[in-house]
């Protein structure tokens, strides 16, 4: 299942390097990522696409608990279609 | 007043008098501050036991702990403790000392980005990077470990700052949020528990952690549903409560395993649902509705679905699930299999049975004495036959298994708790961990008692090895350990070995009755395996029982 999702957060200088281990850790494979600041450099906003065989619940939660991070909301779901062989 | 001074004073106004920690470069402005701070320091013998006795003065006590290091590979040191506060949700603050500002990522001498090492085993992780950024750090990383589900939190401060002027800050002191509990929930809750006919409560660390125990004891006194609890959890429910059935998983209770197999209804409380006590996911509690009550949202529905769940505190929520129940044929088979499963202590021949021994010991120690264990079969077997009755007094490495452990969470609840007696239960293999911390035993003159099961064997591997692979016995055989009465001797720690049944109740007298430290050595045979034992990949109902 590919997953489209953004999240708010406080800048902070590790703030992406935190939420990319995450996604890793957690057992999703990051297919798109932007991130920029926002408000005068305060906020971090980033748009993502992750993908996994893993409910997606399991990483928004995980995302949602990082210090800093405001928001997480899941844009969008799309079931992976895989070839046959 | 200097960022160093600033940090120790900070350190006071949270209650803080107590730190572990060990000197080093890039932390010298602190400790001269801690010199003459009013912050008493307990110098350990290494970073790791630094951080371990914080550990251990953190769950003997239920308040934060902080320990302290310097750059480089005293902050790498902290690594494996930190990883450990942080499966065991205990609340600890580390403070490192980093290479001044300007030689950050210049690869300057002891540098390490310790900051990016520590993402993975710390609920959160600070640098200080401006002297007006200290105060509020300090005070969040103290909110951090302690509120939610409590955990470890870095702050990484650079030398320049500890020694350049401090930025006053004036705390905010926010009230604690009181989140209200949606009361359909807890109908539908009540409605639940009242409609089952097998309910089970698996309860586990998160009682202690949240200070529910009295909620938690009366609701079981209320409702008299029959209970089992995690590692994490021991010591929660009284261990003579009428229903409870001991722990729960891999190395748990035929009775807890087989009621969790049979039950309808599962509350799990302050629980995870971890793969030691679930066993084989698919098939653990596989006729049961569950009730999840935690904290942490992220671990609802995390690897078992549930029905409800609530996340709110337990002292909030535990008081509006009273109810009586009438599962009176339910409760009569929870006593009848803590009868017919009761643990058995008769042994043939003159060699020590390390689960009699720890029975024993139980019997005789004093109320309310705080047992910190290694890692390994002396680890379950303390679990499975000591009997505990408050959380803070079981202090267990559970979800990492860090051997090495024992000895300096012994030092920090020594400190913590000097009015109790503090016992360290260790194996060969895991005392050797953090052997150096006998040194800091012997600098405070810690009366310590530490009971060594010696197997020469790392022994809860060589039970798989003999048991999964066929005995070949790869790197588990410790025949040539030292002389361990001897090593503690050179610490000035009396101690003995005894290695026969008849040795055991004057040894026991003497560990407990010695004014300051003592080593009971005790020898025992290599081929003692913990049971009973769910063999990894297998449902709880599958215990192996012997050897058989």
């Amino acid at each position: 299942m590919k997953s489209q999702l953004t999240i708010e957060s406080q800048n902070s200088p590790e703030l992406l390097e935190r939420l990319l281990r995450v996604v890793r850790h957690r057992g999703f494979n990051m297919q798109t990522l932007q991130a920029e600041t926002t408000n005068n450099e305060q906020n971090l906003h980033l748009s993502l696409t992750v993908c996994s065989e893993r409910e997606i619940s399991l990483l928004t939660k995980q995302l949602e608990k990082i210090f800093g991070v405001t928001k997480v909301s899941l844009l969008a779901q799309q079931a992976v279609i895989k070839a046959s062989a | 007043m200097n960022g160093a001074n600033f940090v120790v004073q900070a350190l006071k106004q949270h209650n803080i008098s107590q730190v572990f920690g060990y000197p080093g470069g890039a932390i010298m402005p602190l400790y001269d501050a801690l010199y003459d701070g009013g912050v008493d320091h307990l110098l350990c013998r290494h970073e790791q036991g630094a951080v371990m006795a914080a550990i251990g003065y953190a769950r003997s006590t239920g308040n934060v702990g902080v320990c302290i290091a310097t750059s480089g590979p005293g902050a790498t040191n902290l690594i494996t403790g930190l990883a450990d506060a942080m499966m065991d949700s205990v609340p600890v603050v580390a403070i490192t000392g980093q290479v001044a500002s300007n030689l950050i990522g210049t690869d300057a001498f002891q540098e390490i980005d310790v900051l990016g090492l520590s993402l993975a085993c710390t609920k959160h992780s600070f640098m200080v990077q401006s002297a007006d950024q200290l105060g509020p750090i300090i005070e969040q990383a103290f909110e951090l470990a302690s509120s939610g589900r409590p955990g470890p939190v870095l702050i990484d401060i650079p030398k320049d700052i500890q020694l350049g002027d401090a930025v006053n800050f004036a705390s905010i002191c926010k009230a604690p949020i009181t989140e209200n509990v949606d009361q359909k929930t807890i109908n539908k809750a009540l409605a639940m528990i009242s409609n089952a006919q097998k309910p089970l409560l698996y309860v586990g660390g998160g009682v202690g952690m949240a200070k529910a125990i009295a909620p938690l004891r009366k609701f079981i006194n209320i409702t008299k549903i029959p209970s089992v609890c995690t590692l994490k959890g021991i010591g929660a429910i009284e261990h003579d409560s009428d229903y409870f059935l001991g722990m729960v998983g891999m190395h748990g209770s035929k009775a807890s395993n087989l009621a969790i197999q049979e039950c309808d209804l599962l509350i799990a409380i302050g629980a995870r649902f971890d793969d030691r006590v679930t066993g084989k996911l698919d098939e653990f509690a596989p006729h049961a509705k569950v009730i999840h009550l935690d904290i942490d949202a992220a671990e609802v529905d995390k690897l078992r679905t549930v029905e409800l769940s609530m996340t709110e505190d337990l002292k909030q929520i535990l008081p509006l699930l009273e109810v009586e129940t009438s599962i009176h044929d339910w409760q009569q088979k929870a006593l009848t299999m803590k009868i017919d499963f009761a643990n058995r202590y008769d042994h043939p021949g003159e060699a020590i049975f390390a689960p009699a021994l720890l029975r024993q010991l139980a019997q005789m120690q004093p109320r309310d004495t705080v047992i910190c264990t290694d890692v390994g079969q002396h680890q379950m077997w303390v679990a499975q036959h000591m009997f505990v009755d408050r959380p803070e007094n079981h202090i267990s490495s559970s979800g990492l298994g860090t051997m090495g452990f024992g000895i300096p969470a012994a030092v920090g609840a020594k400190v913590a708790r000097p009015d109790d007696m503090v016992i360290a239960v260790s194996g060969d293999g895991s005392f050797m961990m953090n052997v150096q911390e006998l040194g800091t035993i012997k600098r405070k003159k810690l009366p310590v008692k530490i009971l060594l099961i010696d197997n020469q064997r790392l022994g809860m591997v060589r039970q798989w090895q003999k048991l999964f692979f066929d005995g070949r016995y790869s790197e588990t055989i410790l025949t040539d350990n030292p002389d361990f009465v001897t090593l503690a001797s050179a610490f000035d720690i009396p101690g003995e070995t005894i290695s026969t049944k008849s040795q055991i109740q004057g040894a026991l007298k003497r560990l407990l009755e010695s004014e300051g430290a003592y080593l009971l050595h005790v020898s025992i045979s290599e081929e003692e395996n913990v049971w009973p034992l769910v063999p990894p990949g297998a449902a709880n109902d599958k215990m192996m029982e012997s050897l058989q």
